[in-house]
């Protein structure tokens, strides 16, 4: 028996097996209406994704399969755009302006936001007030916004993040992700971003902070949000170009993936429609799968670290170099290894 | 100044001494339509009253025609409806707008009822030079407490300022704004912070006009005689009168020597009060009858600071709407302490008291601390932008809750001597709330789409051409504005064309980072329940809160949604001026556990059909229950928990943990369906 915060209490080899069942009707019923982009049925696929039960462990795995499995161009794989930066450089409103111009200028586009907000250290509960911003369309099933807590006591927002965009990406074809401040955890959302942004506010003081942290060479795209007046703009464009030469970061685009500078002003409806364009052209690139499984074997071995250590982390590296040794989805190889590693602990 | 005191003088009605003249008792009416309203302010003017006060509705403040659907809840609820010149034109049937005193508490649209008003004078020929009346006009106050803000704060400066600017031209007895202070204690500011904050926004004001330039150095002086202030007065009364004190002190301080203004008659700090209504409660009301006569004392007893206004909440505010009656018990407070006291006829009789002049010192250094912390920050408008004013009011508002809930501030029949007889002045209060018939509203609606009929198209068009290029290009848009009430636009279209050149706000909410100290068995049983859920479900409970329609008293809902994650649930805050159809789309997309509104207005049976209409289209109706806070009479409770509300929330649950616990149970009940 493995009693762990994911609340898993039987065994591995049986949760397994539960596994390969057909997936419930109810659960094809709900995955064709979030196909379709009903917000309930989304939410409700969210929140299995989100949740740590035996029952939503299994059902993650069969939805994912079940998706997996669909044929040809049902089988989507949308692009997931990071967005982070400080406290009070207006991401949310930003995020808002930007849907609100991709929806304007497609009309089959789909886009899923995911907004994330720290949780309390005393109580664990968390304020998620990314939606008071912004008023989006009501019934337009193109856009779907979700709020989520970091949830620090529950295994760390990336793994439950992470676990959210393997849904959407199926579901979405641009998925963003909302960070706030900057932080390890914000450097965590590079890792499940194809693409990650930076906003910052005009002329920040606090530029050469960034460079100190590493933080600069993190994102692939740096937005200067809030230029209000185009002087205000100009002069901080420039401040950036210098502090990204000060660190070395270069801008030309003899590099495979140069970086871009974008300068806007949500609440002027400025340089909005040039970054949508933008984001828009990035969503086009076909998702790469090798990055995929980076991504996928990154936060398998984050979550046994996190359960087991560095024991069960070395168990984990000697066993993988056996061929085929951890096969399936995530939610499998979880599985497979709690079972290997169960002959190593204990009973109680 | 400068006049020797005798020390041991003592003043009698002999002295030569002004006997100082009474304050203005004025009474805030307006509601149904304008027909109503127009035979209310008549009834009133017959009896001698020589003012008026006019209330608008939710609609009418928030930028709405009647007939938008966020405006039907709310037709006629809070205030009178105006539409166009011709509703102008009827609530002002018959009275002659030269004599009269004119206030409106307006903001979002006050440049709209201005220009309604001045329209209406010209119309009828009399000369806009004598139009005498105040445009409430204060927006910060609104981003930060009362919520019928509509544009960006930088825009709605500039509104301010076009105002300012015209009527000291073409209405130089008129107010173009009113700086509030009162909204700010009730959203639960210190008075070191309602000092601050409402001198703060004079001072954004002044220094916008300023940057400006369109005044000579004589008529800047008149300008900034021309601000008013409108102010609150807690049950504290000697910090109040100290505050007072305090506020005229600075007045004079700051425009000397921030605008060298050498005329003492414009330095002087002219203000309006309503005593705190938020301090009334629900049990025992009776005792609010003495609260509020205490609250009086600390704005009249001051000679040198008393105000020049006064409206006095009824005794049962708390409960319901108040009648007739309970408004005149109400007034008749006013004309004992003005008529059968002595305080009229001394001077000022704290002068020279070390107690008093030493807390009012130390309120103004405190103050003036804060209003130089802000200055530094970029100022008021800056302090909007960035929450740090809205941040600071619901930390307060959360500090005193948690001292209420705690039993450190002691408020009588509610947290102490709670056991008492039965008031027999309940007994024969209606409890009801103020009910306009369908009838009323439909009449409204007809008497707009009449005047669209009627009027002529083109001018209608050109005139809000004419509006939209003076809001891009800069000029002042009052002229324009005045053009577009003659055309017989309407509010919402006046309002629509300038949301599209202006865009629309919305504001930082300040909850964000929020905490409670509140430790008590109560919160102790609901993190136990919140952990039984986690550990059963897998996930924290969730929660949206949120404010449908378009009130914006947004205290409730804030304080609920901090004490929800400090109970450990993860809350998604949804702010103001919501829409049933924002709300349910944030609980389908959030997936929550239970959906919490707030509603202060009188609209709850409206919206609350609205609301569940919505969730049934979505077949959530089953699913996601929904519990209700506010004001909210106890003979409509039946209804609302037949309609399907599972608890409801009055101003008397103050033990935020309590309503947790019970909110936890309802989310239990329902996932063990």
């Amino acid at each position: 028996m493995i009693k762990s915060h994911n609340n898993v209490t039987s065994s591995s080899e049986a949760l397994l097996q539960q596994m390969q069942s057909a997936l419930p009707e109810e659960l094809v019923q709900l995955i064709d209406q979030a196909k379709a982009h009903e917000k309930w049925p989304v939410a409700r696929l969210i929140s299995i994704f989100e949740r740590h039960t035996e029952a939503n462990l299994i059902a993650r795995h069969q939805i994912i399969n079940h998706l997996n499995q669909q044929p040809g161009q049902l089988n989507k794989t949308g692009m997931v755009l990071g967005i982070t930066g400080t406290p009070g450089a207006g991401k949310s409103s930003l995020i808002g302006e930007l849907c609100l111009s991709l929806l304007k200028n497609s009309t089959d586009i789909s886009i899923a936001v995911l907004a994330i907000d720290p949780s309390s250290h005393v109580s664990g509960g968390a304020l998620l007030g990314d939606r008071t911003r912004t008023l989006f369309p009501i019934n337009d099933n193109r856009l779907f916004f979700r709020s989520q807590a970091s949830q620090l006591d529950l295994g760390g927002m990336s793994k439950q993040t992470f676990h959210v965009t393997r849904l959407l990406r199926k579901l979405f074809d641009i998925i963003i992700i909302e960070t706030v401040g900057i932080g390890q955890s914000e450097i965590e959302v590079q890792r499940l971003s194809d693409h990650t942004c930076l906003v910052m506010q005009p002329l920040a003081g606090d530029q050469v902070q960034f460079m100190k942290a590493g933080i600069m060479e993190v994102p692939d795209t740096f937005i200067i949000n809030k230029c209000d007046e185009e002087s205000l703009a100009k002069k901080s464009l420039h401040l950036l170009k210098s502090s990204l030469k000060l660190a070395s970061i270069h801008l030309d685009h003899k590099e495979s993936k140069p970086k871009e500078i974008f300068l806007t002003s949500a609440t002027k409806r400025l340089g909005i429609d040039t970054l949508s364009d933008f984001v828009f052209s990035q969503a086009k690139e076909i998702v790469n799968q090798t990055f995929l499984q980076t991504q996928e074997d990154y936060f398998l071995v984050k979550s046994i670290k996190q359960e087991y250590g560095e024991f069960g982390f070395n168990v984990y590296t000697e066993l993988s170099k056996q061929e085929n040794k951890f096969q399936g989805t995530l939610e499998e190889k979880e599985l497979q290894f709690a079972g290997e590693i169960s002959k190593y602990i204990k009973k109680p | 100044m400068g006049e020797e005191k005798k020390p041991h003088h003592i003043y009698n009605k002999d002295d030569e001494v002004s006997q100082d003249r009474p304050w203005i008792f004025r009474t805030y009416a307006g509601h149904t339509n304008v027909w109503a309203s127009n035979e209310l302010y008549r009834s009133n003017l017959a009896k001698g009253q020589t003012g008026l006060s006019i209330a608008m509705d939710l609609p009418t403040q928030c930028g709405y025609s009647s007939d938008h659907d966020i405006a039907k809840p709310e037709i006629g609820k809070v205030g009178v409806p105006i539409n166009s010149l011709d509703d102008m034109l009827i609530l002002f049937d018959n009275i002659p707008l030269e004599e009269m005193n004119t206030s409106m508490t307006i903001n979002g649209t006050s440049m709209w009822l201005l220009s309604l008003y001045i329209a209406m004078a010209e119309e009828q020929g009399v000369d806009i030079s004598k139009l005498k009346g105040t445009t409430q006009n204060d927006l910060i106050k609104e981003y930060l407490a009362r919520g019928t803000y509509i544009f960006p704060p930088e825009d709605s400066i500039r509104i301010i300022v076009d105002m300012y600017e015209y009527c000291l031209h073409n209405t130089p007895a008129w107010n173009a704004s009113n700086i509030c202070s009162y909204h700010l204690q009730e959203a639960g500011a210190t008075p070191v912070q309602e000092l601050a904050f409402a001198l703060t926004t004079a001072i954004t004001i002044l220094d916008a006009i300023k940057e400006r330039d369109c005044f000579n150095e004589e008529e800047f002086e008149r300008c900034v005689g021309r601000i008013s202030y409108f102010v609150n007065a807690g049950m504290r009364f000697v910090e109040e009168l100290s505050k007072m004190r305090a506020f005229c002190e600075m007045w004079d301080e700051i425009t000397t020597e921030r605008y060298g203004v050498k005329n003492p008659k414009y330095r002087r700090f002219r203000y309006g009060v309503q005593v705190n209504s938020l301090g009334l409660t629900e049990e025992q009301p009776e005792n609010n009858a003495w609260r509020i006569l205490i609250e009086t004392l600390g704005v009249t007893l001051s000679r040198k600071a008393r105000c020049r206004a006064l409206q006095l909440p009824a005794w049962n505010e708390a409960l319901s709407l108040p009648r007739p009656w309970d408004q005149q018990w109400s007034l008749r407070l006013q004309q004992v302490m003005a008529y059968e006291t002595d305080l009229l006829e001394y001077p000022d009789i704290f002068e020279g008291s070390v107690v008093i002049e030493s807390k009012v010192k130390d309120l103004k250094e405190k103050a003036f601390a804060e209003i130089n912390k802000i200055i530094e920050m970029g100022g008021g408008v800056e302090a909007i932008k960035s929450g740090y004013m809205k941040s600071a009011l619901v930390s307060s508002q959360s500090e005193r809750m948690t001292k209420l809930v705690k039993g450190e501030q002691i408020v009588v029949g509610k947290n102490k001597w709670t056991d008492g007889l039965e008031s027999p002045l309940v007994k024969d209060s209606d409890g009801g709330i103020f009910m306009v018939d369908a009838e009323a509203a439909q009449r409204t609606i007809d008497a707009l789409n009449n005047t669209r009929a009627k009027r002529d198209d083109s001018r209608v068009a050109s005139a809000l051409a004419e509006l939209t290029s003076a809001a891009n290009n800069g000029t002042n848009m009052m002229a324009a504005s005045i053009e577009c009430a003659k055309a017989r636009v309407t509010t919402g279209e006046w309002s629509d064309t300038l949301r599209e050149a202006f865009g629309e706000f919305r504001p930082p909410t300040g909850v964000e980072g929020q905490a409670l100290s509140i430790e008590s068995e109560t919160l102790d049983t609901v993190r136990a329940k919140v952990q039984t859920f986690i550990d059963q479900y897998g996930y924290r409970p969730r929660m949206v809160v949120g404010k449908p329609g378009l009130d914006g008293h947004s205290n409730g809902a804030e304080m609920i949604a901090v004490a929800a994650r400090h109970a450990g649930f993860d809350v998604i805050y949804f702010g103001i001026r919501l829409s049933a159809s924002d709300i349910v789309q944030s609980a389908l997309e959030e997936n929550v556990d239970v959906i919490g509104i707030s509603l202060l207005s009188g609209s709850h049976n409206e919206i609350i059909d609205q609301l569940f209409d919505e969730l049934d289209k979505n077949k959530a109706k089953e699913s996601i229950p929904v519990i209700l806070g506010g004001i909210i009479p106890t003979p409509d409770f039946e209804a609302l928990h037949q309609k399907g509300i599972k608890r409801i929330f009055t101003p008397k649950d103050y033990d935020l943990m309590v309503v947790m616990d019970q909110i936890m149970d309802v989310i239990n009940d329902q996932k063990s369906q």
